[in-house]
């Protein structure tokens, strides 16, 4: 019976090991570069100008981050984007952070790209944990060529929850 | 081993197979919003999100394929029921901490699905799961 027991467990672990080495032979590339940092462009250094997303084979999509990288973040010059719509923007948010609906994705973006540069850090949020706005909004900004963005799924919730500032609009 | 009981046996094999086998390819096609899922209980540190969202809906592949071609049920289907308790455990510490997130259960990009109703499904999935367990090894001991 013990024998039994553990040749179950042995033959557990072997399938185990092969749904595994299953995983990585298809996701292989996009674990390692999850765990060198290279996952999306952020660790793609621009040089001389060059597009850099060709550096990373994997679809680019915008690195998840935590309060506390965010707020080290936005100390060192990244831009905050605000996903959620504009009246919402309107009654708090991040400060100094940009109004970026993602449901007004073609009006606003003309601006966007005149107003924040390429290499620029941005982080986006909206509403917290479960809103895919800000995802959605990051792939699609690294679409546009921009190298570095970071989605804070916390999101505002989670800002104005931890007693940190919030500025809202005039109304 | 009663034919009722043969016939519960199979049924909960199959019906365990069939789910994971659904929940295994559905994550499978797309890992990054999975990993995205996973990241969103805030369980893990960031890169373990993708590691784990890149090996798991394979795991669960490849045992729900070997339970429905009734070929190593007692292991398969141990790791199926590992698998199901680290979920509820995963959702219960969801619940406890107040997070609204989606469970990323089975399709990423099916919507948003609570984690009270993901641990009640999770909780059905349970019992064919430690029938399908138990009655393997009488199988195997016949």
């Amino acid at each position: 019976m013990k024998a039994d027991s553990r040749a179950v467990l042995i033959e557990s672990v072997v399938i185990l090991a092969i749904g595994v080495v299953l995983g990585l032979s298809f996701n292989g590339k996009m674990v390692l570069d999850a765990f060198s940092g290279r996952l999306n462009s952020t660790g793609a250094q621009p040089s001389g100008g060059e597009a850099v997303h060709s550096t990373v084979d994997v679809q680019a999509f915008p690195l998840p981050i935590m309060l506390e990288e965010v707020r080290e973040l936005l100390a060192a010059g990244a831009l905050a984007v605000d996903a959620r719509a504009a009246e919402v923007y309107a009654e708090g948010h991040l400060p100094t952070a940009l109004s970026f609906p993602l449901g007004e994705y073609g009006q606003v973006l003309p601006d966007f790209l005149q107003q924040v540069p390429k290499d620029r850090t941005l982080i986006l949020y909206c509403s917290g944990f479960g809103c895919p706005d800000s995802f959605d909004l990051g792939e699609r900004l690294l679409a546009e060529g921009y190298l570095d963005a970071r989605v804070y799924e916390g999101g505002f919730p989670e800002w104005r929850d931890a007693g940190l500032p919030v500025e809202k609009e005039a109304p | 081993m009663s034919r009722a009981m043969l016939y519960v046996y199979h049924f909960c094999r199959l019906a365990l197979g069939g789910v994971y086998l659904y929940a295994g390819v559905v994550k499978s096609a797309d890992v990054v919003t999975f990993a995205r899922d996973v990241a969103n209980y805030q369980l893990l540190p960031y890169a373990w999100n993708y590691l784990a969202a890149a090996t798991l809906p394979y795991v669960e592949t490849v045992a729900a394929l070997l339970l429905l071609f009734n070929r190593k049920v007692r292991p398969a289907a141990l790791i199926l029921t590992s698998l199901t308790l680290v979920f509820m455990v995963a959702l219960v510490t969801v619940l406890v901490r107040g997070l609204d997130i989606d469970c990323g259960c089975f399709n990423p990009s099916q919507g948003h699905t609570s984690a009270g109703i993901a641990l009640l499904r999770d909780a059905f999935l349970l019992f064919p799961a430690i029938v399908t367990l138990r009655l393997s090894g009488r199988m195997s001991a016949r």
